[in-house]
This record gives structure tokens, sequence and C-alpha cells, in this order.
């Protein structure tokens, strides 16, 4: 068996502990492994990173596929904004996308002489996470001071699309152009299901509460992202686009860098790659059993990362969830608004949190997301009381203790969730990077499962998938 | 229903009166005075939305004393109107409207049932959008809209703009020009609307 990979690193923030009471990763202790992922499915496709280049390889990948776009509409005394999000920055370490966007910055600047290039970095619900970013990578120097954050209870701006007015935030839009910089990750596929993936920023992190409400509660989970296509798609914004500018990323890494002036036929790219290889790894981890799932990554609890896939994800991965026939996944905002004052679903057909996972270790996990359905229905310990602390002080996670139990340290917790579950399988999202890290007898199950899903999916599933999205192969 | 356990309090010496935060405080208790902000503490619900938006990093949250808990009296409103009022906003009157403080459709109209006027008001009397400060303000303005009420913005404020679309006023001609898409617009109609008709649950927390 492999040793396990190493983990993304604590980060210095304030949604999360300091990175000094991090003392113990869940990977470090006895009985742990690891499997790279081209291990479980070979045809995942070549990455440029994580690779012997390193950094270097996401600028070359951006400054040629920038090649293509025609930036001639950018004149010398025009402004640009650069749209970024702040999921990029949880990937892979978060240094390629912001490489990413330096790379994007730069190009313009030279190819077009316009000197008035900002980046705008929007949040999900930590309002100040990329400012925190943009120090942490020196985003603020590379643009001249022209880098923030912003948020979605920051002034708006009404925009008319074909389903009425939704809300952009203003300084977004307040640039002759904008360039949309993300990534392909799918991340929240119980609330985008990939559909629309990538243009899913404009009514989230570019959009204001109105937008986002809409999306959460007005629309429904599977109508939800038409608001993103609606503001996309309105005349307002498709005045100031210019270009998309994605990562393409597999679980395993980052493919390439896609750059398209025309966002649907990047989405077309976008949905396919997510459907095939994160609907691999999806279905996958549907097939684990039982499992103790250890979370340990600088993110809030949903959206710890192994092998690509959010523990949110996992947490509905007893369901399809990129078929769109099964209209609520386990876990997503619409699930949890339908759980009546009893505790029960109001609907018998909403299925249950995926009952594989006997416990959640959470060892180190960010607050800033509401995450108390989670501790809720999936027994959970958290390590450490400055940790259960920071909990009980956030505004989106005063029930999250209530229903979990604190362990003074990671050993003490994992040998807790041993004896009380009775499983020895583990899975750690961690973020570690080309692979996961596991317990040994959870190793056994995913090499052992993997060549069967690999050929469900390929032959029966993803042509379901992607007909239900329009998409040809 | 909230169990409000912080308060902001603001660092004169570093508040250069931007009036940000009084911009985007979900229950009005920031008002201007002397160009320095001032929080009414016995208003302030917690939500740090002043804290994350301050420009200048003047405000702290810091632990109450004495929780406040704040909850609207369900039992003191009749609950068929409650009923009506919810479906009539398309939501079970047990579903959750905002996911943070766990509060119900049914404390919000019991709210408005009870003179509440606005979404400011309503996060005040129960708490509703003081965690994540994002995701409940359609809900809100649905309610008060079924209860045919027209809030009036903040003045100058940025707390919210207006009410938008619901699944069940998307044109048709919008549905059937992206049916192929992957939106399920019908199909989650029908779905939303077993869950506004649902069996409830009990009353248990009365
Ligand atoms: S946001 Fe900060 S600087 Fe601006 S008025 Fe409020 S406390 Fe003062
Ligand atoms: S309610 Fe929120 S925005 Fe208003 S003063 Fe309190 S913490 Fe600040």
């Amino acid at each position: 068996m492999r040793s396990p990979l190493t983990p993304i690193p604590p980060r210095a923030s304030q949604y999360g502990i300091e990175p000094e009471l991090v003392k113990t990763r869940v990977s470090e202790l006895p009985g742990m492994t690891s499997v790279l992922l081209k291990e479980l499915f070979p045809d995942l496709p070549e990455v440029i990173y994580p690779s012997t280049e390193g950094l270097a390889a996401v600028r070359t990948a951006t400054v040629n596929a920038l090649q293509k776009v025609d930036m001639s509409k950018i004149k010398p005394e025009h402004s640009v904004n650069i749209l970024a999000s702040h999921h990029g920055f949880t990937l892979l370490g978060g240094e390629p996308y912001a490489e990413l966007l330096r790379t994007i910055k730069d190009v313009v600047e030279a190819r077009t002489g316009c000197k008035n290039i900002r980046l705008r970095a929007g949040v999900g619900l930590r309002f100040r996470e990329t400012e925190e970013y943009i120090k942490r990578y020196g985003l603020d120097k590379h643009f001249n001071g022209k880098a923030i954050g912003v948020a979605p209870i920051d002034q708006g701006i009404a925009i008319e699309t074909e389903i009425g007015t939704l809300y952009g935030i203003k300084k977004v839009y307040d640039a002759d152009w904008i360039i949309h910089a993300h990534n392909s990750d799918v991340r929240e596929v119980h609330f985008h299901r990939q559909v629309d993936r990538a243009v899913k920023p404009f009514g989230m992190s570019y959009a204001r509460i109105e937008t986002r409400s809409t999306y959460h509660q007005n629309l429904g989970p599977r109508a939800a992202n038409f608001t993103a296509r609606a503001i996309f798609d309105s005349p307002f914004v498709q005045s100031k686009f210019a270009f998309a500018a994605f990562l393409t990323m597999a679980p395993n890494g980052i493919v390439g860098v896609d750059v398209d002036s025309d966002l649907y036929a990047l989405n077309n790219r976008v949905t396919e790659i997510g459907c095939r290889y994160y609907g691999k790894m999806m279905t996958l981890l549907g097939e684990v059993d039982e499992c103790i799932a250890a979370l340990d990554f600088p993110a809030p609890a949903v959206y710890v990362f192994s092998a690509g896939v959010i523990y949110a994800n996992f947490a509905g991965a007893n369901t399809d969830l990129y078929d769109l026939e099964m209209p609520l996944p386990a876990y997503t905002w619409y699930t949890e608004s339908f759980y009546g004052k009893r505790g029960r679903p109001l609907l018998d057909e909403i299925p249950p949190m995926n009952k594989a996972i006997k416990m959640a270790v959470h060892n180190y996990a960010w607050t800033g997301y509401p995450c108390a359905f989670f501790t809720e229905h999936i027994p959970t310990v958290v390590v450490g009381q400055e940790q259960a602390e920071l909990f009980n002080r956030d505004p989106q996670n005063l029930s999250y203790m209530k229903h979990a139990v604190v362990s003074e340290s990671t050993e003490a917790a994992m040998e807790f969730a041993y004896k009380t579950s009775g499983t020895r399988k583990v899975i750690v999202f961690d973020g570690a990077m080309g692979g996961i890290n596991v317990s040994e007898p959870l190793a056994e199950l995913l090499i052992r499962k993997a060549p069967e899903v690999s050929e469900r999916v390929e032959e029966l599933l993803l042509p379901k998938w992607l007909k239900q999205r329009g998409i040809n192969l | 229903m909230k169990v409000v356990n912080l308060l902001a309090v603001v660092e004169e010496d570093k508040c250069r009166g931007c009036k940000i935060c009084e911009m985007v405080c979900p229950v009005v208790a920031i008002q201007m005075e002397n160009r320095i902000a001032v929080i009414d503490s016995e208003r302030c619900r917690g939500c740090a939305a002043c804290e994350q938006r301050c420009p200048d990093y003047a405000i702290k949250m810091v632990k109450r004393e004495q929780p406040i808990y704040v909850k609207v009296d369900v039992s003191a409103v009749d609950y068929t109107q409650i009923e009506e009022l919810c479906k009539k906003a398309k939501f079970n009157p047990e579903q959750l409207i905002c996911y943070c403080t766990a509060t119900r459709a049914e404390e919000v109209a019991a709210a408005i049932l009870q003179g509440a006027k606005s979404p400011e008001e309503l996060s005040y009397l129960t708490g509703v959008r003081t965690g994540c400060k994002v995701e409940c303000i359609q809900p809100l303005l649905r309610l008060l809209d079924a209860a045919g009420i027209e809030p009036q913005r903040p003045k100058n404020g940025w707390q919210w703009y207006g009410k938008t679309v619901t699944v069940w006023e998307i044109p048709e001609e919008v549905k059937q020009k992206y049916a192929s898409r992957g939106f399920y617009f019908d199909e989650d109609i029908k779905l939303l609307d077993r869950v506004v008709e649902a069996p409830l649950q009990g009353r248990s927390d009365t």
C-alpha cells in the first residue's frame, strides 16, 4: 500500500482556527494509505498541474489559450474587470488560480495597451474570504492596488432579464469590459446539477442577495441555475462581456486552460468533462458501504475536498446527483428546508443523508457556511474546544455544536469513531492532490469497484446525463 | 428563532464615517452620530454584516454576557391564518426559510400577521436573515407580498432592492426555449406544489 499523500495545509483565516492548533492531520495516523486517481480510472486526462513544471505550466497554458481570443474591442482608454471567485483559490492550494488571474492581466495589458485592469473577486458566504486571498497571493500588488473582494450585500445594480429584474453587485460591472475568470471544478453539483456550470457565478458570486435567494428559494432544485443564464444573457451583461478564461479541472488536477468568447461553447465542454470524470468519482464514492468521513481541509465543512469531490456531495452520494430525473439530492438547501418540525422530510421521497457515513470526524474545517444540517443528521466529533467555540460564535452555525461532541485530539476522535461506528473504512477530505487518502480497507474497496463503475458511467449513465443537458457527444 | 449571542461594537477611533455598516445592517440597528457609527445594542442581532463589510475594520463582534432569545409566538395567531398566508406565498408553514437560524415560514407569517411590515422588522423579531444574510430575502418579500404589504426599503440602504421571479411565474416561452438544456421548470413546480400541500408534522415547539 502507498503512503498517504500530503494534505493541503491549514490556512490562517478569520474563518478557521489558528493553523498551529491543527496538531495532527488524519492522514498521518496509523492505517492510512492513498490511492492515485489514475489507478482507479486510467482514462482520467493527463494534467498540467500538479506536475514537475509547477506554476509555469499554468502560465504557459493561459498565454497559449488567450491567443485564440479577439481582444480588439478592448481599447487602451477602457477599463476592464477581471471577475474571480473564492472557489478557485480552494483548488490545489490556490496558487494555480492566482496565476491564471495574474496571467490574464499581463496578457490583456500587453495585447491591448489597456492599463486600467482591476480584479473583482466574489465570495460565497464568507464576505472577506477573497480579501484574504488577494493579500495571500500578492494580487493587490500585481493589480497595482486595484484588487478588491466584493460581497453579496454590497451596493447592487438592477439587471433586466427575460425573467424580470435580477440584481448584480455594482462593483462587478463598473468597467467597460468584464472577463469571467473561473474554473470547471464541479464542487456544488447538488446545487447546479452540472447545468450551466460555467455560467453559475453570474447568478452567485457576482450577484446580490436577491438573485442568490431567487436561486435557492424561488426556482426549485433543477430550475435554480437559470438565474445565472438569465443574468448572463441580459443585454446589460452581454454589452460588457469580453470573454471567459477557465482552468479546466478533473478530479486529478488541472487539465488545461480554456478560453472562449462564447461562454456556452465553453460550457458544453465543461459539462462533458464534469459529467464524465467527476461523475465517475462520485458514482464510485456512492459504492462505499460504510465509513468514517474525516474533514481536514481549509474550507467550511461542506466544502472540504477528497478526490475533487466535496463532503456535501459525499453526503448525497447515495443518490445519482447527475440524474435530473431525481429532483432532490439528499443534501441541498431545498432538501434541508423541506424537513418539518418533527425532523422528518415533508415528502416521503426525500432521500436521507448518505447512510454509509457512520460518523464524521471534523478535524479541521471552517465556519462561514450553515452546516448544522450535517451534525443533525450525521454523528460528528469535532476536534478541539477552540474549534467548537469558533462554531458557537458563527452566526451561520449557532446549532452546529448542539448535535456534535468535542474530542481533545485527532487521535482520540478517530479512536472514538472506530469504536462506536464499528467500521475501519475511512475517507479523508484533506485536498490531497492527484489521489485520495483513505484507510486500507477503503482503498481495497475503491480499487475493486472502480472498473465496474467506469464501465457503468461510460455505457449507461454518461449518455443519459448528457442527453438531459442537451449535449450530443 | 435565534439565540443572539454576539454584539457588534464600534472602535470609534477607527471609524471614518463611511456609512457602509448602516447601509448593510438587516435590522437597521446602526445610525451615524457626529460621523461615527453608533450601534443600538438592544436591536443588534449579531449577524456580523457590519463587521464583515467595514472597510476600516472598525467593528468587532463580542460575546454578549446575556444572550437574547428572539422568537415570535406562533400560538398567538390563529393557525389557519398562518396556513393561508404561507400557502398564498407558496410555502409549507413548516418549511425552513432561513437555514442559519432554523426559522420556519410559520414564524415569519405569524410576525406579519402581528403587524411586521418590512424585512427589517421581520429580521429584528425572528432573527431571520441574521445568519448568512443572503439566502432568505426572497421568502420574506414573498410572504409580505402575499399579505398585501408593499415594504419600504430603508432610505439609502443596500439591505434589499426588490422581489424577484418565482418558478410559477417563468414565462411559457422561456420554458420552451430552454426545455432541452436541463432546466426542469414544470417538474420543479410540481415538486414545490407538493411541498406546499404536504401534511404538517405538528406544532412540537409550542
Ligand atoms: S463601516 Fe466602519 S468606517 Fe464605515 S461608518 Fe461603519 S464603522 Fe465607520
Ligand atoms: S445586526 Fe448585524 S449588521 Fe446590524 S449591528 Fe448587529 S451585527 Fe452589525
